[in-house]
């Protein structure tokens, strides 16, 4: 039987920059039917960029367009009573309702999980909110750059001589709406089996404590020992970390290995690979062996490229992958060979590399994914099925609520 | 009733993504039973391949290696069961001592497939392939068998065979690159193994998934969840960038394209920080007024996103002047009370008193007898209407292995101790795979 995964399930976003429309979009290029409610000026992702040509316009942003392939949109102002009403009939329409207002607003506008508890029982809402909805800090704000440095890697990234710094992009954005995934697709796995829908309360704060970056390890081991983990960059292990090869660095984990011995060999002083401390783990190495292991690995790297540097050093059981950028990754022959980029055209910015599925199943299939939504490109379809007229729509239109 | 109450989970798991996977899955109602050898040290599972000594220990996390922490720094008899790594995860779980790889190990191994729902495992492909225990193979003896395997790379390709860490995926996925200083070199950046969180939170929610659809239609499937592939969608922008302007992201270190000030700026004491990041212009005025900067406020270079964004190198630089006379939580504190976006730089230790997690009781006490008493991070989501808490705490060696083999797999007395005597399962490793400190034998 040829099924998607998230076939048949019917998701309602009213999400905006990255946790929810990253959610959602999980669900929609896994076969959900995903609407978008967007303000009637768009999900700010669209005026985030990057741009095509560096010029600001909603229908080529990047983010936006990576984030909302494969769904439908809506324009909708949810802060007039019109638009509440269009929002209340979506709402009782779909299995799964992913959010990110403020704590108490969907209450407020008459659109929170109790309003729907009686006639529908088992929807599935999912909040995500920089905090939770609860707790002293409910109400503070948070951005990717405050959420991982509050809970996140950041105290860990960085040199230990400089400032701390975050992780590449919005990672704890897209880690949480990882999470609310999880917990809505839990959720409504339980909803099919004839459990009862649920209300998840997912913040970033919370993903960001219990993410296994470093940060439970991390909390196990200071809650075992009272210290903390501290920046110092990965290049503290002996010969291992990112190192500069002839094109760049390669990231191998030579000395903190138990292949160093092989290592020593490959890297032509066998008679390093003879001394005792060639054995140790690297904290018990002594100065004089990690200066001249250094020193011999240091000149065997800069001679090579980095993939060919990772290549010989995996021949041998080591750990190890070369410091690609967005091009190499891009040009990289083992993606390409795994088709991991689909390619999408789009009205405005032509047709375009994205990243495609995540993971690949043998048994449910999965469509080509479709490319996001102009705004409010699907307003009149959805609101003439759901039996607003020509003429509702026209009055909508003026009143701004679409 | 939790969602995954029920549902039987074997996981021939190594490092942390795939016990990342069976974490979550555990944790809202699946049965994990971790299968691994006693006869022989699983590599980067329970930190038993090289056992410091307690002295060794106390130098590691004297220099914030803090992975290697024993409860006390003590490994004492079994450290195995003291990691905190193994520990941070293992929760919930069962442990059932099983080898694979040797004929006694597989027959038990394929007696449980018979019996669970789902299989997880996160080797190099060709440990899987030589053990002989792929889908093709376990769908015969299960066809509703759910199979996650999740290698570095995949299962196919030039990398295949490629051993990472997450740490190694994410050189190879483009992030290490745009995750450093932007004056500086990707050798100055640290750990942080993203790549095995988001594949085992994309696997378990993958399980998820491939569940419904076997109440659908039957059947069981693979699924191939690569390391590298599920970090991709963290590159979404920067990947279409480059589609559209050849754009090339350099190292983003903690700049953003339009907000400013957004950075870190020190506070009192050493290695103490507080981000903040600015956008609107009221926000850039409430900031002045707590830190009592009133020359910056009245400064006109500042008093637009755009114009702050400019002169955002100045900026900082002036900022850091008043951040340093401040407490990095009292000033993150007043900062949102006064309607700023600020957080301050939070490390472990620091991170188990946060007043946020302890009132939504994210921490949870856990007691064994080989272990003591302590705290541990708990369950990142909380659902309104289903509380939910930690079971059981992480299981020791083999701790479950003669409940699983005699209740679950139909063994007799009599050929589990047979396998018992010959070593082939147990709750402790034999003397010549530990070092001179640990032998029982001295």
């Amino acid at each position: 039987m040829s099924r998607q995964l998230f076939e048949g399930i019917k998701v309602l976003e009213l999400g905006t920059m990255v946790g929810v429309p990253y959610s959602g979009k999980l669900f929609a290029d896994y076969g959900a039917e995903v609407v978008k409610i967007e303000p009637p000026e768009g999900d700010p992702s669209r005026l985030e960029g990057p741009f095509l040509n560096d010029i600001p316009d909603k229908e080529a942003s990047a983010l936006f367009l990576h984030l909302n392939t494969s769904k439908r949109s809506i324009t909708c102002d949810l802060f007039s009573s019109a638009g509440r009403d269009i929002a209340r009939t979506l709402i009782e329409q779909h299995d799964i309702v992913i959010e990110n207002f403020p704590p108490g607003t969907l209450d407020s506008l008459g659109l929170g999980f109790q309003t729907f508890a009686k006639e529908k029982p088992d929807l599935v809402l999912g909040s995500l909110t920089p905090f939770g909805q609860t707790g002293p800090w409910k109400d503070f704000k948070g951005s990717e750059l405050i959420l991982q440095a509050m809970a996140g890697p950041m105290h860990i990234n960085g040199h230990s001589s400089r400032e701390p710094i975050k992780l590449g992009g919005n990672l704890a954005h897209y880690h949480a709406g990882l999470a609310l995934t999880y917990a809505c697709a839990l959720a409504r796995l339980r909803v099919e089996r004839g459990g009862s829908g649920e209300h998840i309360d997912q913040s970033v704060y919370e993903a960001q404590a219990g993410f296994r970056d470093r940060r439970t390890p991390g909390l196990t081991a200071a809650s075992y020992s009272g210290k903390s983990s501290k920046r110092g960059g990965l290049s503290s292990r002996v010969a291992s970390g990112p190192r500069p090869a002839s094109d760049g660095y390669a990231n191998i984990f030579a000395g903190a290995s138990k292949h160093v011995p092989e290592f020593l060999r490959l890297i032509g002083r066998p008679d390093l690979a003879e001394q005792p401390d060639a054995e140790k783990p690297f904290t018990q190495m002594g100065e004089q062996f990690i200066e001249e292991l250094e020193g011999a690995y240091g000149i065997w790297l800069i001679e090579r490229t980095k993939r060919e540097a990772v290549a010989a050093t995996q021949a041998i059981g080591i750990l190890g992958g070369a410091v690609l950028t967005i091009e190499d990754l891009l040009n990289d022959p083992h993606y390409q060979e795994r088709e991991v980029w689909e390619t999408v055209d789009h009205p405005v910015t032509g047709s375009m590399r994205y990243p495609g599925r995540h993971f690949v199943t043998s048994g449910a299939t999965r469509q080509q994914m479709n490319r996001a939504p102009l705004l409010g490109e699907h307003t009149v379809e959805i609101l003439s099925s759901i039996g607003y007229s020509n003429s509702d729509l026209v009055q909508l239109r003026r009143a701004q609520v679409i | 009733m939790l969602p995954l109450d029920g549902v039987k989970v074997a996981a021939v798991t190594v490092v942390w993504a795939g016990p990342h996977c069976t974490q979550v899955l555990a944790e809202w109602g699946a049965e994990v039973i971790r299968v691994e050898p006693i006869d022989a040290i699983q590599p980067y599972s329970r930190g038993a391949e090289r056992i410091a000594t307690k002295e060794q220990v106390i130098v590691s996390v004297k220099n914030g290696l803090t992975l290697s922490a024993y409860p006390d720094y003590d490994p004492g008899q079994e450290p195995w069961n003291r990691n905190p790594g193994f520990n941070s995860h293992s929760r919930n779980k069962k442990s059932m001592a099983c080898n694979i790889m040797t004929p006694e190990g597989k027959m038990a191994f394929l007696k449980l497939i018979k019996e669970v729902d789902v299989l997880v495992e996160n080797n190099v492909p060709t440990t899987i392939e030589k053990a002989g225990i792929t889908y093709d193979t376990l769908k015969e003896i299960n066809p509703r068998l759910i199979m996650l395997r999740m290698p570095a790379y995949g299962l196919s390709g030039p990398y295949k065979g490629y051993r990472a860490f997450g740490t190694h995926v994410e050189a190879m996925i483009g992030h290490h690159y745009i995750r450093g200083y932007p004056d500086g070199t990707p050798d100055e950046t640290g750990e942080a193994f993203t790549a095995d969180a988001f594949a085992g939170l994309l696997g378990a929610t993958a399980i998820t998934a491939a569940l419904r659809y076997r109440d659908t239609t039957g059947e069981g499937q693979q699924i191939e969840m690569p390391l590298a592939e599920g970090f991709l969608p963290n590159l979404g922008e920067f990947i279409l960038d480059f589609e559209m302007n050849n754009r090339v992201a350099g190292p983003q270190g903690n700049t953003h394209h339009s907000h400013a000030p957004h950075g870190v700026f020190p506070t009192s004491g050493d290695d103490q920080w507080i981000a903040i990041d600015v956008s609107e212009d009221e926000e850039w005025f409430s900031l002045c007024e707590v830190l009592g900067a009133d020359t910056l406020a009245s400064d006109t270079r500042f008093h637009t996103q755009l114009s702050r964004f400019q002169n955002r190198d100045f900026l900082h630089d002036e900022l850091n002047k008043y951040t340093i006379k401040h407490q990095k939580f009292n000033l993150f504190v007043e900062l949102q009370q006064s309607g700023v976006c600020a957080g301050p730089v939070t490390d472990d230790v620091e991170l188990l008193e946060s007043p946020q997690l302890i009132d939504r009781g994210f921490f949870e006490e856990l007691e064994s007898p080989v272990i003591g008493k302590h705290r541990y991070p708990g369950i990142m989501t909380k659902w309104v209407g289903t509380p939910n808490s930690i079971r059981t705490p992480p299981p020791r060696l083999g701790e479950h292995t003669e409940e699983i083999y005699k209740q679950l797999l139909g063994y007799s007395d009599e050929e589990y101790n047979k396998l018992l005597e010959e070593g082939h399962v147990g709750d402790r490793y034999p003397d010549h795979l530990l070092p001179d400190f640990l032998k029982t034998s001295k």
